[in-house]
């Protein structure tokens, strides 16, 4: 679902999904080194859309109470990224991530340290990676757990504006054999997405300029 | 075919419903038919379901004009094929009056078939009957497909599945797919056959290795770049490279490619291999292209539920159905929470108890819209425990571990449309009773509060409803009229011309203010005017209560009548100062006579007397004979019966009637010979001829003939026996014919009515013909009258016949003898001889020299001649030219003549002053010699004057 004003093209979404998928592909490695087995993540699809529609499709398609890891970005795009599990999933998640070693109440105790650290990783690998490959600096705060649903995961605290937009990168988790279902979202506003926009389409340009040979 | 029947088919061909249908329906009929829906309308009532209106859409939906459609029974819509037992259970529904629901295979008119979805609604009139039923069509055929498209998705489905399912042992049995091999470090791409088969490249070459740029070379144009950043993604770092994509072979083919590879790393994370399997998904992506576009086209949605999993698969087209955002997966809670709260959810447990209806209908509230629709869901519930998801393509159910269970595999499509068509159609049959209800009460507010007499008649003329004015009016309780016959509570008198009349407003001639008399309860009647008007087979009779207007009218006619009554009270006033002339006349004579016989005893002058008593007694005679004819109007006088010569009295009359009558009329006299006599009384009859002839020359201003004729007349039985106290036998007939104006037939029934006249106030008694008839009567005899407007009239008088004795004459009284006189020369103009006789003698005494005439004719004689006239002394009353024309005339002659008029009638007197002109005065009758000498000295004396005071001039 995309909208006119901030909307990506077919190939800028494209390359989008290839920064992200590269970007998880690194946080994949750090958690593979995190848990000791194999961890594939993937982004097969992202979608663009306002604040106030995203709100809504979170809603049509998670009807569970969500689990969020969130983490706020500045530097030449800003905004917050946000690591969106089913709350059912989180657990399974966490447990994981635990090579299924710890007993229920454990997983309960340490579930919020665990998601945290997670989602850590893989924001952190899937955000710094796409500003290195944008070639542009990107601060990150602390990891912050939330549990809601997504009027309050989407809520951009300090500003009331509803122009700003919302990337959502599907993403799949497999871990030890466990298919997990989870959405990075990344909120940002409208000079933001424009300034991405534009550092995608550099990228664009450097890739296929390569000759697609790039080492 | 009944007349009603045309009378329908002409409203729809004047391009409306019938209008008894849209007097049925209401407005909401109208809303129906315009909606687009095809709706036709049959007439219950006729054999065979006929249709009586169909509306456009209904013309294009079957391809044939209304016009050739009309009448035909509701069997031409079944085509060839059509199931009887469904035709079977239309007809059932048909004569049970109730609503029906069927898909029916019907015949266009060129000749195609469709599946009509048919329904039914009796519609109701206000008595419960049925007259009509409403049918609303809908093409199924779509609907229907929508069944057969869901049997194609679910070969497509497995179809997919198997091509999927190629696809994947593809990937996995090398052999089938194409391998690649992108040595990073060198820049080198290797492929095997199968690889460089689908991209079109020397195998050989492809073996031994290829720049990498042949990597892309093949790619679809279209699809290249996006296989570039994948492909940099990879070298970026990016785990897993899993594109589907088209490549063009050497021939130019397209083929759809899956490729899935990755990319060997060093310990540092760079990239040392990137490899992967290439596989042909061409036939997987046609039918799932086939899949898209079914879905789309169709406006079909899919979906698959496993048991247990909290996701369902669904299709872009079942999300938009939905109103929710096109995805391949939503939440059963997402789904479920769409579906209207009172309908059931769309995914259903799938547990043993509920193994999912093959077929319903619910309804959704759109999400993105807040819109209420009407989905139908289809499908299969199939039971094989196969977990078959594609977890690559994000659709992984949440619930992770579920592996087997029963699948629900289903289709959705909208059918708001088709629904809101049927709701409309229930709310209308619904309501339909309603309006009527209301249409009723309306009705009867009108019915009820009507100040007329309003009654439904039957072609049998008996009542079927009236309204409670009918108690107000005529007294009877609504029970005791409806019915019966309305012909039992109308007055015996017009029973016929009311059945006469019914009968035409049964055949639709309507009445208008047809008018008759209604019984009313109490006994009594009441006029009432009628109007009717005919609808079906119903008369409905609207009738006004006219009896106080004829009351009116009666009133006036009354009235009218006391207004003549008056008129004749006038009449007899009229009458009176007449008689009062007359006896001033005859006073005159008598007192005249008597002073001047004083006066010569008086003097001595004792020779001559005889004479003036002789006109004394002359005139007191007649004033007798004035009191007779007075008695014989009020048939009171005493009649002296003798036999009567006719043919003498009318020639004795002949001179009296000739100057009566005057110059412009002729008078004819035709006598029969040997004409027996006659019995009656002498003077009466002289007084009745002269009458006639009088009121003939009246009846002739501009002139005419005037005839008398006698005879001999037979009254036979036939004739008398209808007039009152005449018997039949030989009659003497005296006929007085004019050729005037004549009288209408309505006049001749009133001529013999006391005071009955045809004459302007003043110009008659009205007393004349009913003196006749009254003497007439008296004597045995009989008068006819016979008279045609402007053709003139004849009243004969039958006396009857005499034996014999000696007849009388009746000669009237001579003339008197012209006084010598001397002096001023003295015209005297005066018909009554014996006043005359007494102002000449006046005048000769006085040393006047007298002149005198009769009448004014003989008047004017004098006048023109050369003789020397001082004076004009002229009665005002003269037959023919009366004293007030002659002065006229004279005057003209002689310009300063004096006149004196003379006048028993008091009557001018009120017209004095403008009655005289300079030089002329007026005394008034009876007066006394010594009056008449100081108005004849003064009248002379002025014109003296006048003359000596003119003469030095």
């Amino acid at each position: 679902m995309t909208f006119a004003p901030y909307a990506l093209e077919d190939l800028e979404t494209d390359a989008l999904t290839e920064l992200v998928n590269i970007g998880v592909s690194r946080a994949a490695v750090s958690l593979r080194k995190m848990v000791g087995s194999q961890v594939t993540l993937s982004v097969p699809s992202v979608e663009v859309v306002g604040r106030r529609a995203a709100v809504t499709l979170i809603r049509e398609r998670e009807s569970d109470q969500l689990v969020a890891v969130r983490q706020d970005f500045s530097g030449a795009f800003s905004g917050r990224a946000l690591l969106i599990f089913p709350e059912a999933n989180s657990l399974e998640l966490v447990r994981a991530v635990t090579h299924d070693e710890l007993s229920g109440q454990e997983i309960v105790d340490i579930e919020e340290e665990a998601l945290a650290e997670t989602g850590n990783v893989v924001l952190n690998g899937c955000l710094a990676t796409m500003a290195n490959i944008l070639q542009r600096p990107l601060a990150m705060s602390l990891p912050q757990v939330m549990k809601g649903d997504g009027q309050i995961l989407f809520e951009l605290s300090e500003e009331p504006d509803d122009n700003g937009v919302v990337l959502f990168l599907y993403i799949n988790f497999a871990i030890s054999g466990r298919d997990i279902r989870g959405y990075i979202a990344m909120l940002m506003d409208l000079p933001s997405l424009r300034s991405l926009k534009e550092l995608i389409g550099e990228f664009i340009a450097r890739v296929v300029g390569a000759g697609g040979g790039d080492g | 075919m009944s007349g009603r029947a045309e009378a329908v088919v002409m409203g729809v061909e004047r391009g409306g419903v019938p209008p008894e249908i849209r007097a049925l329906c209401g407005p909401l009929l109208d809303t129906l038919i315009q909606s687009g829906m095809p709706l036709t309308v049959t007439d219950h009532r006729r054999p065979g379901e006929p249709l009586v209106f169909a509306n456009p859409a209904f013309e294009r939906l079957i391809g044939c004009g209304f016009a050739e459609l009309v009448d035909l029974p509701f069997g031409f819509l079944a085509a060839a094929d059509a199931d009887p037992g469904i035709l079977a259970g239309i007809e059932e529904a048909l004569s049970a009056d109730r609503p029906l629901t069927a898909d029916l295979r019907v015949v266009r008119k060129d000749g195609s078939v469709f599946w009509d979805r048919l329904r039914l609604t009796p519609v109701v009139d206000s008595l419960g009957a049925t007259p009509f039923f409403l049918w609303t069509h809908c093409d199924q055929t779509l609907e229907l497909a929508r069944a057969e498209v869901e049997a194609e998705l679910a070969a497509s489905r497995q179809a997919l599945t198997n091509a999927r399912e190629r696809a994947r042992l593809a990937q996995a049995v090398g052999g089938t797919a194409g391998a690649w091999e992108w040595d990073v470090a060198t820049g080198r791409f290797y492929a095997d056959a199968r690889f460089a088969e689908l991209y079109g490249l020397d195998p050989v070459a492809a073996g031994n290795g290829l720049g990498t740029d042949a990597f892309f070379e093949s790619i679809h144009a279209d699809d290249r770049m996006r296989i570039r950043i994948a492909v940099a993604g990879v070298m970026h770092g990016a785990d897993i490279f899993s594109k589907d994509y088209r490549v063009v072979g050497r021939d130019g083919t397209v083929r759809w490619v899956s490729a899935r590879g990755g990319a060997d790393r060093t310990a540092d994370g760079g990239v040392h291999r990137f490899r992967g399997v290439l596989a042909d998904i061409t036939e997987q992506k046609r039918v799932e292209e086939q899949l898209r576009v079914a879905q789309t086209a169709g406006g079909v949605g899919t979906f698959e539920y496993v048991s247990g999993f909290g996701t369902v698969s669904v299709s872009e087209q079942f999300c938009r159905l939905l109103g929710l955002h096109p995805t391949r997966a939503l939440p059963v809670r997402t789904v479920n929470a769409v579906v209207h709260p009172d309908d059931a959810p769309l995914i259903a447990s799938l547990d043993g108890s509920n193994p999912g209806e093959p077929y319903r209908e619910f309804r959704i509230v759109r999400p993105d819209t807040g819109q209420i629709r009407w989905l139908a869901q289809r499908g299969e519930h199939r039971r094989d425990g196969k977990r078959d998801r594609d977890g690559g393509q994000g659709a992984g159910g949440l619930g992770g571990g579920v592996r087997a269970g029963s699948r629900f595999i289903g289709v959705i499509y909208d059918i708001t449309a088709s629904k809101d068509a049927e709701e409309k159609l229930r709310l209308f049959a619904e309501t339909l009773e309603a309006r009527v209800e209301e249409r009723t009460r309306e009705r009867d507010r009108v019915w009820n509060n009507s100040r007329d007499l309003l009654v439904i008649i039957g072609a049998d003329g008996v009542c079927r409803a009236v309204s409670p004015s009918w108690t107000a009016i005529l007294g009877y309780d609504v029970n005791e009229i409806v019915g019966r016959q309305i012909q039992d509570f109308v007055h015996e008198e017009e029973v016929e011309t009311t059945a006469e009349a019914l009968k035409g407003a049964i055949h639709d001639q309507n009445l208008t203010n047809f008018e008759n008399r209604q019984l009313h309860k109490d006994g009594g009647t009441r006029w009432i005017s009628w109007n009717t008007s005919k609808e079906g087979d119903l008369v409905y009779a609207y009738g006004r209560d006219i009896t106080e207007d004829k009351q009116r009218a009666d009133t006036l006619r009354q009235t009218e009548e006391q207004l003549r009554q008056a008129q004749k009270m006038e009449a007899v006033g009229q009458l009176t100062g007449g008689l009062a002339h007359d006896f001033n006349n005859m006073l005159m004579g008598v007192i005249g006579g008597l002073d001047i016989v004083r006066r010569r005893i008086a003097q001595g002058r004792l020779n001559d007397l005889d004479r003036f008593m002789d006109a004394s007694m002359a005139s007191a005679q007649r004033a007798a004979a004035l009191t007779h004819r007075l008695l014989a109007f009020s048939r009171r006088q005493t009649l002296d019966p003798k036999p009567i010569d006719i043919n003498d009295l009318v020639m004795s009359m002949e001179d009296l009637l000739r100057r009566t009558l005057g110059e412009q009329i002729e008078l004819r006299v035709t006598m029969a010979e040997n004409l027996a006599a006659a019995r009656s009384d002498v003077n009466q009859l002289e007084s009745a001829i002269l009458n006639l002839a009088i009121n003939a020359r009246d009846a002739m201003p501009d002139g005419g003939i005037l005839t008398i004729e006698t005879g001999r007349a037979t009254l036979d039985r036939a004739y008398t026996i209808r007039h009152d106290g005449l018997s039949a036998g030989d009659y003497v007939m005296i006929r007085v014919s004019d050729t005037g104006m004549g009288m209408p037939p309505d006049v001749v029934a009133k001529a013999f009515d006391p005071f009955f006249t045809t004459k302007p106030i003043g110009q008659g008694t009205g007393l004349g013909l009913s003196m006749i008839y009254g003497f007439v009567k008296q004597t045995g005899g009989h008068v006819r009258i016979d008279s045609e407007p402007w053709r003139g009239t004849a009243i004969t008088m039958y006396l009857p016949c005499d034996g014999g004795e000696s007849m009388v004459d009746g000669s009237l009284i001579g003339t008197g003898e012209t006084p010598e006189g001397a002096g001023e020369i003295v015209l005297v103009v005066e018909d009554d001889e014996s006043v005359r006789l007494l102002v000449l003698d006046v005048l000769q005494e006085l040393g006047y020299t007298a002149l005198h005439a009769a009448e004014g004719r003989a008047a004017l004689n004098v006048i023109e001649s050369s003789s020397q006239i001082d004076l004009l002394i002229t009665d005002v009353g003269l037959p023919g030219l009366n004293g007030r024309q002659l002065a006229e005339i004279a005057r003209r002659r002689r310009p300063d003549l004096p006149v004196l008029f003379v006048t028993g009638y008091a009557a001018n007197a009120v017209v004095r002053g403008d009655f005289l002109d300079e030089g002329m005065d007026m005394v008034m009758k009876p007066f006394a010699m010594d009056e008449l000498a100081a108005k004849i000295r003064g009248i002379l004396e002025n014109r003296h004057k006048e003359r000596v005071g003119a003469t030095p001039l």
